[in-house]
């Protein structure tokens, strides 16, 4: 019994010096809250090692937190308001920003007030803006491209050049080619996502919405064309089906896919393999066929910094997003050489790092072109229900891929947001 | 000899267990491998046990810190069990040994709170626990879990084979009602918190929801949101990620072998 009590009492002691130990501050502390501890996190510690050259006095702390797990800590703290534990400045993904921004009126700090938004990528700031302000400093880019294997597609008589300017239905054509003489399929898909789905739609400048802010799904011509498209990529037999993330990457990563649609972020996923080098290419995105609109240009991911209006340290927060990351752009060459991160701010395009070529893509100048492509992304409204949408889209990709119908998908897609909607 | 049906029978029921032993160990034997191969090799599907295991563990301890981390987990664990054997085995007893007519439909009322997820309570549950000032707190973690329905619901059964006889014999020696629990419920129920300890030790040693909403400082971070944190790279590293699990997953394993035969007892309901 003695040994109980003492072990008891013990246990209550730790937990008592355990819970005592909350920060006490002195100087000015900013807090960051971003995911990603090899792209965002290394990024925002290069931006305030920036900062501390000029202000040595503001330590900032960054807390690396996965991207669900702060969406369920902003969600809970703000639908219970409070805010104490928040931080002073969140990342979130665009496609979910619009969601916090309308459901949480005041809870973030308008930024358009202080930092020029014209500085950034249009599409980037239209993602963050509410009510004709604008609550975010863009960060990365998730400007799409095609990336694809030079040495499958020569083994089919296809050229760099055959790739450029060409709709979904050429490549289509082009992607049943290298699989007749290399037997390699051309794309692996997952899915539990949907991202080439909305790239597709994106392209052509329309997301899931009307222009009041209604489902737009039925009459949705872009979307129905990249269900369309979808449906043709696994009638044609070119699609190998995978599971899961790391099976994804690892299908073209590994070489038994020849090509992948993706933001550009996913250079660094394929750069990791150097025995490929020289062997891939990117080309911009194929147009979708018979759209009014369409382009090569889209998005896929990105995400940008906002402000807490409840953070202790405001001014100083919004001083150091405006100083590094709205100005300096000899910090964005460090940032795209290290992390891979394209820019959304425009002059950060005029730098060295961007004129660079790479060997890996066969001596191109990979970064120049989507900061190229990035201007011209079609700007859209992400509106709050995209989780909504893109899961119900997701419900119906096995059935499309079977080669069910897409006019029946789209209106089950449509019952299923209505549904929950309302 | 052994008759040729019967032994068709003992093979069949030999490759069952076979196949259900390797598919319990599998799992096992893939972080172990995978903690020592690189990320690209885990991806692979490599099998075998690769020279990146140093390199890994590297990794991890330059990107996490990895004591305070583990600290903070075991001690809520440990204190999170202590108190709530306590508390509950307390209450479970008392369900059983005291007669009341309103027990029975507290006790229901009780079993049907275990109906309601944890989704619905966690904003209300948040408010209650930052207008006390407890936010960002252990303390905040622990507090809601150390009286668990479902600890009072088994002890409650076990306490069903706990002699009365005992009970009136320490009684007419004169004993207390707090020392009869003290000196004889708890010895003789010996299995019964050996089991309870394993089951509320991995829950709360596993707890995610709660603590991630509750705890906001690095310093507060537990051992399951770290690997979630790590998770979430755009190209996640696996064999930091199967490194991290292998710590996570150990204390649970070395206290199920320490209480393993009392667990057992404890599952059949024993009374010593």
């Amino acid at each position: 019994m003695r040994k109980f009590s003492t072990a008891l009492g013990s246990a209550i002691g730790c937990l008592l010096v355990g819970s005592g130990m909350i920060a006490s501050a002195s100087a000015t502390e900013l807090t960051v809250w971003c995911w990603d501890p090899d792209f965002n996190v290394p990024a925002m510690q290069e931006a305030a090692a920036r900062y501390n050259k000029l202000h040595p006095d503001v330590k900032i702390t960054i807390d690396n937190i996965a991207q669900n797990d702060i969406k369920q800590k902003l969600q809970t703290q703000l639908l219970a308001k409070v805010t104490d534990g928040l931080p002073d400045i969140v990342l979130i993904q665009d496609d979910n920003a619009q969601r916090f921004l309308q459901a949480f009126p005041g809870a973030f700090e308008p930024l358009s007030d202080a930092i020029d938004m014209k500085k950034f990528a249009p599409y980037k700031v239209a993602a963050a803006t509410f009510e004709g302000k604008s609550y975010s400093v863009p960060f990365d880019s998730g400007v799409t491209g095609l990336f694809y294997r030079t040495d499958y597609l020569e083994a089919a008589g296809y050229k760099p050049a055959d790739l450029e300017d060409i709709t979904w239905d050429q490549l289509i054509k082009i992607g049943t080619d290298v699989k007749a003489k290399t037997g390699h399929d051309f794309f692996d898909l997952d899915f539990s996502e949907a991202g080439v789905v909305r790239a597709m739609m994106q392209s052509a400048g329309k997301w899931f919405l009307t222009p009041d802010g209604q489902p737009d799904i039925l009459d949705n011509a872009p979307l129905k064309a990249a269900l369309d498209t979808y449906s043709k990529l696994w009638k044609a037999g070119i699609v190998k089906p995978v599971s899961g993330w790391s099976a994804y990457t690892g299908a073209f990563t590994s070489g038994e896919v020849a090509a992948v649609v993706s933001g550009a972020w996913m250079t660094g996923t394929i750069k990791a393999n150097a025995d490929q080098s020289g062997k891939w290419a990117i080309a911009p995105l194929p147009k979708l066929d018979g759209v009014d609109g369409a382009t090569h240009y889209s998005n896929w991911g990105g995400s940008s910094w906002y402000v807490f209006s409840s953070a202790k340290e405001k001014a100083t927060a919004i001083d150091f997003l405006n100083t590094v990351w709205a100005n300096d752009v000899d910090f964005y060459q460090g940032i795209l050489v290290k992390q891979g991160a394209i820019s959304s701010l425009l002059a950060a395009r005029d730098g060295d790092a961007y004129k660079a070529v790479d060997p890996f893509f066969g001596g191109a100048p990979v970064w120049e072109n989507f900061a190229k492509w990035l201007g011209q992304v079609p700007a859209v409204d992400y509106g709050t229900f995209t989780q909504e949408v893109n899961s119900a889209i997701q419900e119906q990709l096995p059935a499309i891929a079977k080669g069910g119908s897409v006019d029946e998908a789209l209106k089950a897609i449509n019952d299923r947001v209505e549904q929950q909607v309302q | 000899m052994i008759p040729a049906g019967k032994l068709a029978n003992r093979a069949l029921v030999h490759a069952i267990l076979a196949a259900a032993s390797f598919a319990s160990i599998f799992p096992f034997y893939w972080m172990v491998v995978g903690a020592t191969n690189t990320s690209a090799d885990v991806i692979r599907g490599k099998t075998s046990f690769g020279a990146n295991l140093i390199a890994n563990i590297e990794n991890l301890l330059a990107q996490v810190d990895v004591g305070r981390v583990f600290l903070n987990s075991a001690g809520l664990a440990v204190v999170g069990t202590v108190l709530t054997l306590l508390i509950s085995s307390m209450a479970g007893y008392g369900f059983e040994m005291f007669r009341s007519h309103v027990r029975e439909k507290v006790f229901a009322l009780l079993l049907l709170l275990l109906s309601i997820p944890f989704a619905a309570l966690m904003v209300p549950l948040f408010v209650m626990v930052s207008s006390a000032g407890l936010a960002n707190t252990f303390i905040a973690v622990l507090l809601p879990s150390l009286a668990s329905i479902f600890i009072i619901f088994y002890f409650r059964q076990a306490t069903k084979a706990f002699p009365s006889e005992l009970r009136d014999a320490a009684r007419i020696d004169g004993l207390k009602e707090w020392q009869i629990f003290l000196y004889v419920y708890m010895p003789s129920m010996r299995s019964t918190y050996a089991a309870a300890t394993i089951i509320v030790f991995m829950l709360s040693w596993n707890n995610f929801l709660w603590p991630l909403i509750v705890l906001q400082t690095p310093e507060h971070k537990t051992i399951t949101l770290v690997i979630s944190a790590l998770t979430s790279a755009y190209t996640p590293d696996f064999g930091v990620i199967l490194v991290a699990t292998i710590l996570a997953t150990l204390p649970t394993l070395i206290l199920f072998f320490v209480l393993q035969r009392q667990f057992v007892a404890g599952m059949l309901g024993s009374v010593k």
